[in-house]
C-alpha cells in the first residue's frame, strides 16, 4: 500500500507543466482567442514532447505509459488551459481505442497526424468534432472550444464516458488551482484602503476554503485514475466521484476567483475568464453533475459498494 | 501508486480485528464528559493495553509496537469499523506523546510514555486561559522557579477531561518581564498537587467534560519541564501539529460515521428531506477523500516527509465534514431529533455527535484562525493588518 505517485511520474508532469508555462501563457490564449482558436504549432509541441504518444502501448509506436500518468498530465492541460484537442485525442480516445482493439489508427495518433472526437450519448456536442461530424456548429460560452451539434452514431459506453469524467476532472483539478493562483496573486498586489486586499480576512478565508476543496478533490482523482488504469470492478464510482469533487472545487475557486478580482474580475481584460469558463464547460462535459452523484448515489445508498472503515480501498 | 495491502497487512488487520470483536465492549460505554463514563473509557485503555494496543506506532520500549503509518491506518480502521470507544487518553498519546517523542529527554520519555501507552496515566491539555483562547501567546499564568522548583500561580481553563485525569501537561510563564511568544515553558504536573483546583465546567450537553484550574503556589520540580526554560512556544507549536496533523482525527472515525448515516438515510428514506439524500452521498463522498488523503500523507511521512501547515487544511475538513454529517442526521430524524433517548430507550447518539461536532471548529485551533493561516503560510497572503 502507497498512495503516492513515483518520482518518474511527478518529474513528467513537471516537466509538462514547465512546458506550458513557458510556451502557453494567457498571452497564447489571448491570441488564440483573437486568430482563430487552434494553432498547429501547439499541437506540434504537445506531439515533439510526446503527449500523443503518451498512452499508445509500445508496439504501436507508443510510450506504453498508464492512466495516472496522463491524469496527471491532464491536470497540467487545465492548469495551462490548453485549446488543442491532446486530451480527448490522446488521453480518452486513445485508451479506449486500446482497450477495444481498435489498433490501426495508434500509430498516427501517436505521431500527431491524427486527431479522435468520439461522440457520446451523454455529451450533446462533440468537441473538435467538426471535420469527423460535419454538421451544426455549436458556439460555446469557452471562446477557445469548437463544438460541433451531437451526431446521430454516439457510442453510449460507459468505458469511455469513464474515461472522458476522469480526464475532465483532472483539468478541472488543474484548472482550479490555477484560478486560485490567479486569485491569490492578484489579492497581493491589488491594494485598496493603503493595504493588500489579501489582508482583509473576508478574502483570506474564501481563498482558503477554495485551498480545502482543491486539497480533498485530488485525493479523489487520484484514486479514480489508479482504479481505471487496473480497471477494478468499482472503477466508475471513483471516476464519478472525482468529477463531482472536481467540478464543485472548480466552481467553488471560479465564483471566489472572480470576486476577489472585483469589477476587473468581470472584464474580459483579466485572463480569468478564460479559466472559469472551460470550468463552466468541463462542469457539464462527459456526465453532468446528477449524472456522476445518480452513479455514486446507486453504489453507496443503493448497496452495491461495500462501505466503511475497512474499506477505504473497496 | 500501489494500491494493494500486502500479505502482513492484511494478516495485521485480521488481528486487529479479531481482538476488537472479542473485547470492544458491547454496549456502547456512557459518555467520556462525565464520572461514571470516565471510568469506564479509563477501563477500556487498560483492556487495549493489555492487548499491546496502547499505540501501535510508539517503540516497543515505550509501550506500542514499533508499527508504521498504514499499519496505524489498518489499526483504526479495524478499530471504528467495531465501533471502538472514544480514546480517554487521546491528549495524552496523541499530543503529549509525540512530544515528549521529539523534546524529551530518555529520562522523560522512560518515565512518561510507558504508564501513557499503558492508560495508567491520564492527560490533560492545559493551554487555554480565559484570556488566552486562540491568542496563546496572551497567557498569563506563571511559574517562577525556586531552587530545583517551578512555583506556579494562575489560572487554566477548558481542559478536556481535567476534571478527572491524573496529569496534566500546560505553558507556563517563566520570565515574567516576556511578552508574547517569548519566556514561556511547557510544564507536566500532577494534577493532584497540593495548590491546584478543580472546578468542573458543564458543557453543552450538560456534563462536565472539561474543567478550570486554578493554581496557588503549586510546586513543580524542574525536571518536569520540557525542552527548557523559554522554549514552551516552540514546543507548544509542534504539539499543535500533532493535533490538527495525522493522528488526533483518522479516517476511521468519519467512515464510520458515514456508514452510520447511509443505514439511517436508508432506514428513513420515505420521510427524509430531499436534500438529505446528496449530503449522505457527501458525506461518504469527503470521508473517503479524507480518508485517501491521509493514506498519502502517511506515505509521504513514511518516505521521510513532513507535514506542515496542510495539517490546517485537514483540520478544517473533518471538523466541518463532522459538522456536516450530524447536521443531515438530526435532519433525517425530523421531530425524533430532539430526543436524549428514542422511545425504545436507546441514546440517541446523533444527537450527542451533533452536540459535540459543534465544538470541531473551535477546538484544536479554530477554523477561523486555521483558515488565516492557510492563507498566509500556504497561500502566501500578508498577515494580518499588514500595510
Ligand atoms: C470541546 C472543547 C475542548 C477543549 N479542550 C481544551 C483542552 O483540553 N485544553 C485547552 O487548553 N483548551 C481546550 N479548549 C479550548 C480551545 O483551545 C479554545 O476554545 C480555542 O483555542 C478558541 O479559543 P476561545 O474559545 O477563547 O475563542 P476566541 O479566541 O475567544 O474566539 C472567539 C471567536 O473569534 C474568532 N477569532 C479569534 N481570533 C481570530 C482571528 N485572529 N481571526 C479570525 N477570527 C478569530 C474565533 O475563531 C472564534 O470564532 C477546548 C475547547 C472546546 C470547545
Amino acid at each position: 500500500m502507497d498512495f503516492r505517485f513515483t518520482d518518474d511520474q511527478l518529474t513528467l508532469a513537471e516537466t509538462v507543466r514547465d512546458y506550458l508555462a513557458g510556451t502557453h501563457g494567457p498571452e497564447v490564449l489571448r491570441r488564440l482567442d483573437s486568430e482563430g482558436n487552434r494553432d498547429p504549432a501547439i499541437w506540434q509541441g504537445l506531439v515533439d514532447m510526446g503527449l500523443t504518444a503518451l498512452l499508445v502501448p509500445e508496439e504501436h509506436g507508443g510510450l506504453g505509459l498508464g492512466l495516472v500518468e496522463a491524469a496527471l498530465i491532464a491536470t497540467e492541460c487545465g492548469r495551462a488551459c490548453l485549446a488543442e484537442p491532446l486530451v480527448d485525442t490522446a488521453f480518452v480516445a486513445v485508451p479506449w481505442l486500446v482497450r477495444r482493439g481498435e489498433t490501426a489508427e495508434l500509430g498516427a495518433i501517436a505521431a500527431g497526424t491524427r486527431k479522435v472526437a468520439l461522440p457520446h450519448v451523454l455529451n450533446p456536442w462533440v468537441a473538435d468534432g467538426a471535420d469527423e461530424f460535419p454538421g451544426q456548429l455549436l458556439q460555446s460560452v469557452d471562446p477557445l472550444r469548437n463544438l460541433v451539434m451531437f451526431p446521430a452514431s454516439g457510442s453510449a459506453d460507459p468505458h469511455l464516458l469513464d474515461l472522458g469524467a476522469l480526464m475532465s476532472a483532472a483539468q478541472l483539478v488543474g484548472l482550479a488551482e490555477a484560478m486560485l493562483h490567479q486569485a491569490t496573486e492578484y489579492a497581493k498586489v491589488r491594494t485598496q484602503f493603503g493595504q493588500p486586499v489579501g489582508a482583509f480576512q473576508g478574502l483570506k478565508h474564501q481563498l482558503a476554503s477554495c485551498a480545502v476543496a482543491v486539497e480533498f478533490a485530488k485525493p479523489a482523482l487520484w484514486r479514480a485514475a489508479g482504479a481505471l488504469e487496473c480497471l477494478s470492478s468499482n472503477a466508475s464510482v471513483h471516476v464519478s466521484h472525482a468529477k463531482v469533487m472536481a467540478t464543485d472545487a472548480a466552481i467553488q475557486t471560479a465564483e471566489t476567483a472572480i470576486q476577489v478580482h472585483g469589477a476587473m474580475g468581470y472584464t474580459y481584460e483579466v485572463d480569468l475568464h478564460f479559466w472559469m469558463k472551460r470550468a463552466w464547460a468541463l462542469a457539464g462535459a462527459w456526465g453532468d453533475r446528477a449524472c456522476h452523484l445518480k452513479r455514486i448515489d446507486q453504489a453507496v445508498i443503493g448497496g452495491t459498494l461495500p462501505i466503511g472503515p475497512e474499506h477505504t480501498f473497496a | 501508486m500501489h494500491l494493494e495491502y500486502t500479505p502482513e497487512q492484511q494478516a495485521f488487520r485480521a488481528e486487529v480485528r479479531a481482538w476488537m470483536e472479542a473485547h470492544v465492549p458491547k454496549e456502547p460505554l456512557v459518555t467520556l464528559e462525565c464520572r461514571e463514563g470516565y471510568d469506564q473509557h479509563v477501563e477500556w485503555e487498560r483492556t487495549l493495553a493489555s492487548g499491546n494496543w496502547g499505540m501501535v506506532t510508539w517503540p516497543e520500549a515505550y509501550g506500542g509496537r514499533g508499527l508504521d503509518l498504514i499499519q496505524w491506518l489498518i489499526f483504526e480502521e479495524e478499530y471504528f469499523r467495531a465501533g471502538g470507544p472514544n480514546r480517554a487518553n487521546q491528549n495524552g498519546i496523541f499530543l503529549l506523546g509525540p512530544t515528549i517523542m521529539e523534546f524529551g529527554t530518555e529520562e522523560q520519555k522512560a518515565r512518561f510514555l510507558p504508564p501513557m501507552a499503558r492508560g495508567e496515566v491520564i492527560w490533560a491539555q492545559a493551554w487555554s486561559e480565559p484570556g488566552a483562547g486562540s491568542d496563546m501567546a496572551a497567557i498569563q499564568s506563571k511559574a517562577v522557579r525556586d531552587g530545583d522548583h517551578y512555583v506556579i500561580t494562575g489560572q487554566k481553563t477548558w481542559s478536556s477531561r481535567a476534571a478527572f485525569a491524573d496529569w496534566g501537561f500546560g505553558i507556563f510563564r517563566t520570565d515574567p518581564d516576556s511578552k508574547r511568544h517569548k519566556g514561556l515553558t511547557f510544564i507536566l504536573f500532577d494534577l493532584n498537587s497540593p495548590g491546584i483546583t478543580r472546578r468542573p465546567i458543564r458543557q453543552l450537553h450538560g456534563d462536565t467534560g472539561f474543567a478550570e484550574l486554578f493554581f496557588d503556589e503549586v510546586r513543580v520540580p524542574v525536571e518536569n519541564c520540557l525542552a527548557g526554560e523559554g522554549e514552551g512556544w516552540n514546543v507548544a507549536m509542534a504539539t499543535a501539529g500533532f493535533e490538527r496533523g495525522l493522528m488526533l482525527r483518522s479516517p476511521g472515525r468519519f467512515q464510520a460515521t458515514a456508514k452510520r448515516l447511509v443505514e439511517l438515510y436508508r432506514a428513513h428514506e420515505a420521510e427524509a428531506p430531499p436534500a438529505a439524500r446528496e449530503a449522505v452521498v457527501q458525506a461518504w463522498m469527503q470521508a473517503q477523500a479524507y480518508a485517501w488523503n491521509t493514506y498519502a500523507v502517511a506515505a509521504r511521512i513514511m518516505a521521510g516527509g513532513k507535514i506542515g501547515a496542510e495539517a490546517s487544511l485537514n483540520k478544517i475538513f473533518w471538523s466541518e465534514l463532522d459538522r456536516a454529517m450530524h447536521r443531515t442526521a438530526m435532519q433525517i430524524l425530523g421531530a425524533h431529533a430532539e430526543l436524549k433517548r428514542f422511545g425504545n430507550g436507546q441514546i440517541n447518539q446523533w444527537l450527542e455527535g451533533y452536540i459535540f461536532s459543534l465544538s470541531g471548529p473551535i477546538y484544536a485551533g479554530s477554523n477561523e484562525v486555521q483558515r488565516n493561516i492557510i492563507a498566509e503560510r500556504l497561500l502566501g497572503l500578508p498577515r494580518v493588518g499588514a500595510g
